[in-house]
């Protein structure tokens, strides 16, 4: 130590490094001239010594410190219990919001499109059977195209012809306590559709059983829009005009049961005669025997309802 | 949430979380222990701090530095969980930005200081000085590695570790003297004048 060189000022710099100096935070050369410093200079090496010493008594007394042993334990238990297994993290209170959320957007989106599948099929249901309900009211009721006395079954089943005679055993036979009145290949006005048309008396009313080609339209086949089945036939029901009706289909016509009879004996009615008239439609429509010509037994007839038109056939 | 996330990450074992983290559980205990009001608040820091480190583990890189990102976590939970703390970093003041290192202020330590006397002069050394002291002069972080860890400006660190050192040699000094351990640096100033 040389104490001839003693600089206060030198020395107050010096010091303001030293701890700087032992986190070996010091730049190369303020390191170096901190070292030049401590060489010549006794006090602050003393100073250097005792800020060691602090730092090495603070360093002792944290270590003094110990954590006890039950808290590693608890965290070791703690970090087990917290480890996702396979439903671990599945059941997270948070995972489990996500996805309840996810299934209510899934089932209120399903149940929307269900409800609209349910109500346009309803609409078409009710459009169909619009046409059976308007051919009853137009030829039978507001028409009375209809004889007080029913005609006899050879009249009639030459008014139906070849293709429909047979359907008219299947009404009679399926409608007890009915009197078929009336039966006949009817046209629509302004439309090339025409209809097979039963007029029946019955239980204090008029009945009609109604054929029509469907000409590749289809009733809904689904909850919301059947009303029922009998066999393998679906039945829709419908109130139009103060009538009740309903509608089953084969593979080629639409057939109605319509009258102002209540719904259920209605489709009680349906349930009888849907199964054997579709069966019959459907004989008729593999053997060819309904098919004219061009297309179909209909086709060639006047567009016209009268009764005269009604005899044709 | 943060469970969630583990969910996701099904390959995150907890045994590999204990074989990076818990070697650093004394550092951690020792550093909370001398910030916290007392030792339940401690241990319920280390504990807060292992659960939270282990739901984002999956976010943790293998290899890099496991104590840091420990000590982040550590200091980051007592900084929400007490208020206080705000209150502290508010005092800037306090700090003296521009030190003067008097050649004849400084007090010597005596070699006989105990542990619960350096303990009872770190105790009242201000936290926010205190807590970095402890990193640097216990721990052995960098500056720049502290200044990360407390989300600190580095010249902050550094005006923070000079005022709580010098706090601390006061401390002791002052305690040493209460003792009759040692004369108040009637030697040192002494040993400078010769």
């Amino acid at each position: 130590m040389n104490v001839l060189n003693f600089d206060s000022k030198q020395c107050e710099r010096i010091r303001r490094h030293l701890d700087a100096y032992l986190s070996n935070e010091l730049l190369v050369e303020t390191t170096t001239e901190v070292l030049r410093h401590l060489e010549s200079c006794d006090a602050c090496s003393r100073e250097l010594e005792a800020r060691t010493h602090v730092r090495e008594a603070l360093r002792r007394a944290a270590e003094s410190q110990v954590p006890p042993e039950a808290l590693r334990q608890s965290i070791h238990r703690q970090l087990r219990k917290m480890q996702p297994g396979f439903w671990g993290g599945f059941l997270d209170r948070g995972w489990v919001l996500a996805l309840t959320a996810a299934v209510v957007v899934v089932l209120g989106f399903a149940a929307t499109q269900q409800w609209i599948r349910v109500r346009r099929g309803r609409r078409i249901v009710a459009s169909v059977l619009a046409l059976g309900v308007s051919d009853h009211l137009q030829c039978a009721i507001k028409g009375h195209n209809y004889p007080d006395v029913a005609k006899s079954p050879e009249q009639l089943r030459q008014q139906l012809g070849p293709q429909y005679a047979g359907l008219l055993e299947v009404v009679q036979q399926k409608l007890p306590g009915f009197e078929v009145l009336e039966a006949h290949i009817c046209s629509v006005q302004g439309s090339p559709r025409k209809y097979v048309h039963f007029i029946t008396r019955g239980r204090g009313t008029i009945l009609s059983v109604i054929l029509t080609r469907r000409e590749g339209e289809q009733l809904p086949n689904g909850r919301g829009s059947t009303s029922g089945v009998s066999g393998t036939v679906n039945l829709y029901e419908g109130h139009l005009d103060g009538m009740n009706a309903a509608g089953f289909e084969s593979k080629e016509y639409w057939g109605f049961v319509v009258s102002d009879l209540p719904q259920a004996t209605t489709m009680q009615i349906a349930t009888e005669l849907a199964p054997p008239l579709t069966a019959a439609l459907d004989a008729g429509t593999r053997s060819q025997a309904l098919e004219s010509p061009d297309r179909g037994p209909f086709a060639h007839r006047p567009a016209q309802r009268t009764r005269s038109s009604q005899k044709t056939s | 949430m943060l469970e969630m996330n583990l969910f996701f990450h099904p390959k995150v074992r907890v045994e590999d979380f204990e074989a990076a983290a818990m070697p650093h559980f004394f550092d951690l205990f020792r550093t909370a222990r001398l910030l916290a009001q007392d030792s339940a608040e401690a241990e319920d820091l280390v504990q807060e701090v292992y659960l939270q480190a282990w739901k984002s583990f999956h976010r943790f890189e293998m290899g890099t530095n496991c104590r840091a990102w420990l000590f982040k976590i550590l200091f980051h939970r007592l900084h929400h969980f007490r208020r206080r703390w705000v209150k502290a970093a508010k005092e800037e003041a306090f700090e003296s930005p521009e030190e003067q290192a008097s050649v004849a202020a400084e007090t010597p330590v005596p070699q006989e200081i105990r542990d619960r006397d350096v303990l009872n002069a770190l105790e009242k050394v201000p936290v926010q000085f205190r807590e970095v002291v402890l990193l640097a002069d216990v721990q052995d972080f960098s500056y720049k590695e502290i200044a990360e860890t407390m989300k600190l400006p580095l010249g902050t660190v550094m005006s923070r570790l000079s005022r709580g050192r010098k706090l601390l040699r006061q401390e002791l000094a002052a305690i040493a003297v209460s003792y009759g351990i040692t004369p108040p640096g009637k030697q040192s100033a002494k040993g400078e004048s010769a």
